[in-house]
């Protein structure tokens, strides 16, 4: 016992390391396994028309062309009472390999005992076929199981094609809305007379930020995509600002900038008001940066005049971003001013409070996504 | 099937129909192991295993002898030996003893009608 043991280890293995063995409707072998010559050739007898017939005498020899054919065979007859390895050993050792789920296997048994046949199901074997053989019985029940093993490589194979198709069509589906989401908002930008770009440099600062900074712990690469996704539409709600505000040269009235101010609002209300954008997973986070990404740390921002933590990460984030990509470009109402003079006008305050920490971590990334500027400034 | 050999098989206990059917009509296979059954040692350990008391050994005959006799319709022989395996299975050796002469002069009936 001891040896046979340490031998089916070695071979547990092998049949365990899932060699490529080619699919399809080629594997017309059967594989009978029983040491009795005579019962070998009445199951050949009965099958050898249809099927390639191979012939084992015992257990072990039996499992030695299992791991040869391996998906080749269409089925395995199986007797239970053998030298070597019996009937049951060899179904345990196919089960381990995880092989009764590909390959039908048979009990072909004169045992009568209700023990040995529950056990030979609780294996994983497809039907108990009791001796002496009727064949039409044998070749009936065979057939069908086989006939279902192929039907459902088949049904597995397309299931799988579909979902790699309905795969292929949701990431089309994610491009196709990420790309009407950005064309969007560039066409309001271009409204505004900015660069198309501000809104991508936006989505990559934000996603820059959270991904390489602790602030963007406890979200998941999959929420900082939304996050950046969101950040796109921070200002969609100047599509209501009237031209002769959003395009004024120079410093807008107090009325003006009321009006002005309105754009978050707006923005929010809008997105708000789109069923399709409602049931989108960014929407939690698009509504929340529209409405909050000129709120400040202090209080002093609005539409709300949220303070401190009470404005979400995201939010802050996204607002650091629009001033630090509004200073360092050109806009109608002012001129490009340098990296390091922006970065100084934010730290005195001169675009509002922001949270130190915030500008603890963005200062530590700043010459990363000052690059990403390189390409115009060059 | 000759018919002469047909009725001296069925006269020996073996059911002819039954076993081609089995064999699929296939005749020279059939008379091919029905030919070996002389030569074949199954009987004769069987024999040797219960003059000497091996139990296991007996029962392992008994089981072989069955199937043997089982797929070749040898019924008067099937019969007999698988009453001895249960016997032999519930551990009843002497039982199992007494039913050797009808064995033996089922298992010579159809030995001598193959040949």
């Amino acid at each position: 016992m001891k040896p046979a043991h340490k031998a089916m280890g070695g071979l547990q293995v092998e049949l365990g390391d899932n060699r490529v063995l080619p699919l399809g409707e080629d594997r017309e072998q059967l594989l009978v396994v029983d040491d009795s010559e005579l019962n070998r050739a009445l199951l050949a007898n009965i099958f050898e028309g249809e099927y390639g017939i191979l012939e084992a005498g015992d257990g072990r020899e039996g499992l030695e062309i299992i791991r040869r054919e391996g998906e080749r065979l269409s089925a395995v007859l199986l007797d239970v009472v053998m030298p070597e390895l019996d009937g049951i050993q060899v179904l345990r050792r196919l089960r381990e390999a995880g092989l009764t789920q590909r390959l039908p296997v048979f009990l072909i048994t004169a045992e009568t005992s209700g023990a040995v046949i529950r056990e030979a199901y609780e294996l994983g074997v497809m039907d108990v076929i009791s001796k002496p053989v009727v064949p039409y019985v044998v070749q009936r029940r065979v057939n069908s199981v086989i006939e279902l093993f192929r039907a459902r490589r088949r049904l597995g194979a397309e299931v799988e094609r579909q979902r790699d198709e309905l795969l292929r069509q949701a990431r089309q589906l994610v491009e196709l809305s990420v790309g009407m989401v950005e064309a969007l908002s560039a066409a309001i930008e271009f409204r505004s007379d900015e660069s198309g770009q501000h809104v991508r440099r936006i989505h990559d600062i934000t996603v820059h930020v959270l991904r390489r900074t602790p602030l963007g712990a406890g979200l998941t690469e999959e929420e900082i995509g939304l996050i950046g996704m969101a950040a796109i539409t921070h200002d969609v709600g100047k599509i209501a600002i009237p031209d002769a505000i959003l395009n004024k040269p120079g410093r807008l009235t107090a009325e003006e900038f009321e009006i002005m101010k309105t754009h978050t609002v707006q923005g929010a209300r809008l997105l708000s008001q789109i069923p399709q954008m409602r049931e989108h997973a960014a929407y939690r986070y698009a509504h929340d940066i529209a409405l909050h990404h000129h709120e400040r740390w202090d209080g002093r921002g609005y539409p709300q005049g949220l303070r401190g933590e009470e404005i979400s990460i995201w939010s802050q984030v996204v607002a650091l971003a629009d001033v630090y990509d509004a200073l360092v470009s050109k806009r109608c109402y002012k001129a490009a001013v340098g990296f390091d003079e922006a970065l100084d006008m934010i730290r005195t305050g001169q675009c509002g409070t922001f949270n130190p920490r915030l500008l603890e971590h963005f200062w530590r990334v700043e010459p990363e996504i000052r690059r990403l500027y390189l390409p115009e400034r060059t | 099937m000759d018919p002469m050999k047909q009725e001296r098989l069925q006269e020996a206990g073996v059911d002819v129909d039954e076993a081609l059917e089995r064999f699929m009509q296939n005749e020279a296979l059939l008379m091919r192991f029905l030919g070996r059954l002389p030569a074949d040692p199954t009987f004769g350990q069987l024999c040797a295993a219960m003059e000497a008391g091996d139990a296991q050994a007996a029962f392992t005959a008994a089981h072989t002898l069955k199937g043997l006799a089982g797929n070749l319709s040898l019924h008067r022989l099937h019969q007999a030996v698988s009453r001895q395996v249960e016997l032999l299975r519930s551990g009843d050796a002497a039982a199992a003893a007494e039913l050797m002469p009808e064995i033996r002069a089922a298992w010579q009936a159809a030995a001598d009608a193959v040949t």
